[in-house]
């Protein structure tokens, strides 16, 4: 089963003059960590916002084609089938939060305790999840003082408490530090190992490019490039029109067009890790 | 309380009715701790008061009596001691809700009672409207300061600030709803299922007798009106 399919889908939001995406087809697989990548306005967000149910039913607009979440179609019937099986993480973590809970802990308890789970479930999958994203000392906490680094957290974990079987990530770590990067990645990971689908839109390619299994990127909400991660990034064809790869790829080739060397040519080293494999 | 208080003030007679339960309400806030609701109240109702009696005791027909050089209208008097007690009850004892009101006891004692939680989520979401809005005031009056722009001034300089004032103030609200929507429709909002008490909060017996002979002096007083 495909944990998130488009087939065909163009959409446009009712403001945008014209399709923000065209015709894209693609499956994202249960047990991968797929990369949407793309230049700011190339239709990556919006793919989330699709797969998640939102659009067109909350943004407006018009969409043609299909999309199905684990199987089911998301058409009139909305997100009912799907609830709580899909966790969505922006980049905006105060606009996610519940705006009522007095705790950190009933913030993360919100959405099970909606969803009227037994309160012993409740108690310890919000335990696991904040233990996960390093929340557990906040427990107590009032939402309002959390620094933006922390919020990001206890709204990931409040996604993680439902253990959803499909990740719709937009931008999930701009607001965190380096640990806060690494827990909330390697949180994903696990899940991708224990059979979730997870997408991840994000222009933060130095910090995905080894932690991803698949890359997609879109182009003026076209897929022009579908494949493995390191190849892509390694490759010229990225670079074409945007988005761009990491920065060492991007260090790499601006030196290849000073310096003829066998050394800089593709493809280009990915990560420092890659470099220092080359050059060290 | 603060319903039944509200509905009394009009259907007790005045201007003693509205009087006693101002009273009542001066005794109540303290005890129930929100003590400044009174303060906020006097400073909401004084300017309310004064021109009611300017407008009902100063200005108002019929006989008079006096007090020191001025001639009240009594009946005028009477209206604006009956209307005064009303703001003032029903005031203070908003004001008393709003500051000890909290949305997540609420929200588990509703799910306790099994409210429907969209109804219940609805009336907290309300209520807390108006901070989110005024520390969003905040900020956008603090980023167009940083910016240059000037909000004291005589009236044209106060008027001329109110469109950079406003228009990102009510734009960001709009574009925050939408993202609001998401999140909370991603975490079961709209959920037609039950929602698990977290932590009830206790309703014990004096919150049940007193909610209950609330709610019977407001039908007796409905029947006594009607009646009487």
């Amino acid at each position: 089963m495909t944990g998130v399919e488009l087939r065909d889908v163009s959409f446009r939001y009712p403001t945008s003059a014209g399709n923000v995406l065209k015709s894209v087809t693609l499956q994202c697989r249960p047990g991968q960590i797929t990369w949407l990548y793309g230049p700011f306005g190339a239709g990556a967000s919006t793919v989330l916002l699709l797969a998640a149910g939102l659009a067109p039913r909350h943004t407006g607009g018009t969409m043609t084609g299909a999309v199905s979440v684990l199987g089911h179609p998301l058409d009139a019937a909305g997100l009912s089938p799907l609830l709580g099986q899909i966790g969505f993480v922006t980049a905006t973590p105060h606009l996610q939060m519940s705006g009522i809970a007095a705790t950190v802990w009933e913030e993360v308890a919100f959405a099970p305790a909606n969803l009227g789970w037994p309160l012993a479930r409740i108690e310890q999958a919000v335990e696991d999840a904040m233990t996960a994203l390093g929340v557990a000392h906040l427990a107590g906490r009032e939402p309002d003082t959390l620094s933006g680094g922390e919020l990001q957290r206890t709204v990931i974990a409040s996604m993680a408490v439902l253990e959803p079987a499909v990740w719709l990530l937009d931008e999930p770590t701009t607001a965190l530090d380096a640990a806060g990067q690494t827990d909330a990645y390697r949180m994903f990971r696990r899940a991708a190992r224990d059979g979730a689908t997870v997408v991840v839109a994000s222009e933060q390619a130095d910090a995905l490019a080894d932690v991803v299994d698949r890359l997609i990127v879109l182009r003026d909400g076209e897929v022009v490039l579908d494949g493995d991660p390191m190849s892509l990034l390694a490759g010229d064809d990225i670079w074409e029109g945007g988005p761009g790869s990491t920065s060492v790829a991007g260090l790499c080739r601006d030196a290849s067009r000073h310096v003829d060397s066998p050394r800089l040519a593709m493809p280009y080293p990915v990560t420092i890790a890659h470099a220092l494999e080359r050059w060290g | 309380m603060a319903l039944a208080i509200s509905m009394l003030a009009f259907l007790l007679p005045g201007p003693r009715g509205p009087l006693l339960l101002y009273a009542v309400t001066l005794v109540a806030m303290p005890i129930a701790g929100v003590g400044r609701a009174i303060r906020q109240g006097l400073f909401i109702c004084l300017p309310l008061w004064f021109f009611l009696f300017l407008l009902h005791g100063v200005l108002g027909g019929g006989p008079t009596f006096g007090v020191g050089p001025f001639a009240l209208s009594r009946d005028g008097a009477e209206l604006a001691l009956t209307q005064a007690g009303r703001f003032g009850a029903i005031i203070t004892v908003s004001l008393g809700f709003y500051h000890s009101f909290d949305a997540s006891r609420f929200l588990n004692a509703a799910a306790a009672k099994r409210w429907p939680l969209h109804l219940s989520y609805l009336f907290v979401a309300t209520l807390h409207a108006v901070p989110a809005f005024l520390a969003r005031t905040a900020s956008i009056l603090e980023a167009q300061r940083a910016r240059g722009l000037r909000f004291g001034g005589g009236p044209v300089a106060r008027a001329r600030a109110v469109l950079p004032l406003t228009l990102p103030l009510i734009l960001g609200a709009l574009a925050e709803v939408d993202e609001r929507t998401h999140a909370l429709d991603m975490r079961g909002v709209a959920s037609t299922r039950l929602r698990t008490p977290l932590m009830a909060p206790k309703d014990s017996v004096l919150d049940r007798v007193v909610r209950w002979l609330l709610w019977l002096t407001v039908g007796a007083a409905v029947v006594w009106r009607m009646v009487g």
